[in-house]
């Protein structure tokens, strides 16, 4: 529990150098006002909306309305829209959470059977084979990859929709792409760690007691391999989140990092860091969740 | 007998539209989405979506000429005084009667300066609305108004009563207007489902329910079509076209837009202050060339003017300048630039039909002749900064669309848009005079003179009337036009 209270406090730490970071580099480079009215606004119309966004206060007096507002948990309008900016975001939330855990599982799943597969039959076909395919995953870009599934799938198979969010069927292609974004990594991580424990001394010791080589693998090897891979979870978060980018653009998929890049473009601060301080938290809370896991599944680690 | 058959001959066509509306769904994929359907934001993706609920008071069609909507009829009773006749037996999508109170209501509400409303500037010379009956309306405006209609184009008529109960911003989440379609469900970043309003005044929609989905990457639209998910699609990007060409059941729908895209040039500067360097890089691009390999040759090669042939103002009598290295050289030389000349071309990426594509075929081009242009791409928001500071360097590219009447792009090159860089004492008068009178003749020998003007002193290269491309499936029947101002109008499409 102090543990849990420990992680939390460290939290808004670095969420607040992202805060400012973003505030001062989308305010310096953009005028949110002009994007909004167009190229012929008068003077008039910018003078007004800027006292109605409280945009005509010295941009450092802005920051700290702003901080002062983040600090009581109110992210305020988004200059586009003119909603509250975290209700634009809890909006999209669901779609780009759907599509991150059905991602990243898959991924899990694939890739720690395709690197123990790897590992066991270590330098033989499947491994090569699956080294092959890791490595080439690794250098395919998402957004290439995607529109060759949908070429596959919808266009010439016709199985599945080409894009959008509507019905399981709608989110096969964009989970199959964010997967294979994230899976090679998996693979060779796994397959290294298998390999690596299989070499340990006290899998030699029960393999030398007799135990068959299928329970040393599981009752052995496996459990003490997870670690490294688990951790790997946590550390493909952040990534995940790019990659969700290029997939949601690609499948027209109504999620949270889209809302964020045409935030961006149109130097909507608000929304920018409403989204900034969802995506950090739900990462900070997937690392906590692995970091209990690590610690169930290897005695040797205690969260302290 | 006689009675009996008028009667059923009135039953009959009561239910003809009933008959010829088809169950189904009628499915676009749009290009860019604004995350709004409120009047009050945005530009015209904003106004497309808008326009499916609501109605102006008069409208543009497709091509870009002034038609009746909410007001079937008008006349001018004195060049500052205009009369509106309202279209009867208009009724809101909850029933309620439309009348000359809504119609006052929403102009009182756009024009008042306390109201934040993007396209305000189109009105803006209203200065009083008057409801004579429940179906007449008068505007005066503060001096004759040419522009009067084309303004009110782009203003949609709200619900007084609805409005003013909810606020602006809340009435808008849930339309209620007078539009072809019902407002059914809205899905920020992913579809617009509507319904056919039978009782719309233009007609009921032919088909029941209508769904633009945004589709944001090129290719994933154009696929989406291939499956026969959507039936149009905006934005087919020029290198997919021919992909659906050879589809037996695709088509792709061209239309010349009103965006002239222009290469403009700080003219208050060396080397471009010197006309003759201008017409050097106007005699080095060779712009058919370009229009076939960047854009297909859709939309057109300008005229050696700002605006379009299907634009009100556009000079018969002008042609572009022919496309001449040997020339383009002996004006550089004459201008004291024999070695040539470094410089920048600023574009956007995305914002115009292949722009990045077409300023480096430019600057290749002029290359040729011994002008150095490198192009830089410009995020928007940093080009909406140098736009308004005039900063954008020696040469950039943009585009600027009409609408279908001159006063409108010709804007940009007068004094009164703060955004100028190169400036004529004449153009500016003649600017304003156009503007100022609702004598069409005498707007239209203004504007011809105006484009001479600028085909002499070059302020700007003038390149492509730029197309908008949809590619369509042969599942769409009829009823469809491809429109010049980007706005969807959907509900004569047939289905089969």
């Amino acid at each position: 529990m102090a543990y849990l209270l420990r992680r939390l406090l460290l939290v808004p730490v670095p969420l607040l150098i992202v805060v400012v970071f973003v505030f001062v580099v989308l305010r310096l480079t953009g005028d949110p006002v002009a994007i909004y009215l167009g190229i012929d606004a008068t003077p008039e119309q910018e003078a007004l909306l800027r006292a109605e966004l409280g945009l005509d206060d010295p941009v450092p007096v802005q920051f700290a309305w702003f901080l002062l507002d983040l600090l009581q948990g109110d992210f305020g309008n988004s200059l586009q829209h003119r909603a509250p900016a975290m209700e634009l975001v809890g909006a999209r939330l669901p779609a780009t959470l759907q599509l991150a855990a059905m991602g990243l599982g898959l991924a899990i799943v694939l890739g720690v059977l395709g690197g123990i597969a790897a590992a066991v039959w270590n330098d033989r076909l499947p491994d090569l084979v699956l080294t092959a395919l890791a490595v080439i995953g690794q250098s395919m870009p998402s957004f290439w990859l995607g529109i060759l599934l949908i070429q596959l799938f919808a266009l010439e198979l016709g199985w599945l929709p080409t894009s959008g969010r509507e019905g399981w069927e709608s989110a096969v292609l964009p989970t199959l792409t964010l997967a294979v974004f994230l899976l090679p990594n998996f693979i060779l991580v796994t397959r290294t760690a298998v390999l690596e424990t299989a070499r340990e001394q006290f899998v030699a010791t029960a393999r030398a007691r007799g135990v068959g080589s299928a329970r040393a693998l599981f009752r052995h090897v496996l459990p003490n391999a997870l670690n490294p891979v688990v951790s790997l979870v946590g550390l493909q978060l952040g990534r995940l989140m790019g990659g969700a980018v290029v997939t949601e653009t690609v499948f027209a998929w109504p999620g949270v990092g889209r809302l964020m890049v045409s935030a961006i473009f149109q130097r909507d601060v608000p929304v920018v860091i409403a989204g900034v301080f969802i995506v950090a938290v739900t990462i900070v809370l997937a690392n906590l969740v692995v970091d209990i896991v690590q610690a169930a599944i290897d005695p040797r680690i205690r969260l302290r | 007998m006689r009675s009996s058959l008028l009667a059923l001959g009135a039953a009959l066509a009561l239910a003809m539209p009933a008959a010829a509306q088809q169950r189904g769904q009628l499915v676009v994929g749009a290009a860019i989405f604004t995350d709004s359907i409120a009047p009050a934001a945005g530009g015209y993706n904003t106004l497309s979506l808008v326009y499916q609920t609501w109605d102006p008071l008069v409208a543009r069609d497709h091509n870009d000429d002034i038609v009746p909507a909410l007001a079937e009829r008008w006349e001018t009773l004195s060049p500052t005084h205009w009369r509106f006749h309202l279209r009867r037996s208009v009724r809101w999508h909850d029933g309620t009667p439309f009348t000359a109170e809504d119609v006052k209501f929403t102009i009182d509400y756009v024009t008042n300066p306390r109201t934040v409303y993007v396209r305000k500037g189109r009105i803006a010379g209203i200065a009083a609305v008057e409801v004579v009956d429940p179906h007449t309306l008068d505007i005066r405006t503060t001096s004759p108004a040419p522009l009067l209609l084309r303004g009110l184009a782009d203003i949609a008529i709200e619900q007084r009563a609805i409005t003013e109960r909810l606020g602006p911003a809340e009435a808008a989440r849930r339309p209620v207007g007078t539009g072809p379609w019902r407002y059914v469900e809205w899905i920020s970043g992913d579809r617009y489902d509507l319904q056919a309003n039978p009782e719309y005044w233009g007609g009921a929609p032919r088909v029941e329910r209508l769904r633009i989905r945004t589709i944001p990457e090129g290719s994933t639209r154009v696929a989406s079509l291939l499956a026969g998910e959507t039936h149009i699609i905006e934005e087919v990007p020029v290198d997919l076209i021919p992909s659906v060409r050879q589809r037996r059941n695709l088509a792709i729908d061209a239309v010349e837009s009103s965006v002239s895209l222009v290469l403009t040039f700080d003219t208050r500067t060396p080397p471009f202050n010197d006309v003759r360097v201008r017409r050097a890089v106007d005699h080095a691009i060779n712009k058919p060339q370009i229009h076939q390999q960047m854009l297909e040759g859709l939309g057109s090669v300008l005229d050696g003017q700002l605006v379009t042939r299907a634009t009100f103002g556009h000079n018969p009598n002008l042609q572009a300048r022919p496309f001449d290295q040997a020339r383009a050289r002996a004006l550089l030389r004459e201008a004291g630039f024999p070695d040539g000349i470094d410089t920048r071309i600023n574009t956007l990426s995305g914002r115009y039909l292949s722009d990045v594509d077409i300023a480096n075929a430019a600057a290749g081009m002029m290359r040729a002749i011994g002008i150095r242009a490198s192009v830089n791409v410009v995020e928007g928001a940093v080009w909406s900064r140098l736009d308004r500071n005039r900063e954008q360097g020696p040469i950039y590219q943009v585009g600027w669309f009409s609408v279908g009447d001159a006063d409108f792009n010709t804007v940009w090159y007068t004094e009164a848009s703060r955004r100028n860089y190169w400036t004529n004492a004449e153009f500016d008068r003649l600017w304003e005079e156009a503007r100022s009178t609702l004598d069409q003749d005498a707007r239209r020998r203004a504007y011809h003179r105006m484009m001479e003007i600028m085909h002499e002193e070059v302020p700007s290269i003038f390149l492509f009337g730029l197309p908008r491309i949809y590619g369509r499936s042969n599942r769409v029947a009829a009823g469809w036009n491809p429109p010049r101002d980007s706005l969807l109008r959907l509900h004569r499409v047939e289905l089969r």
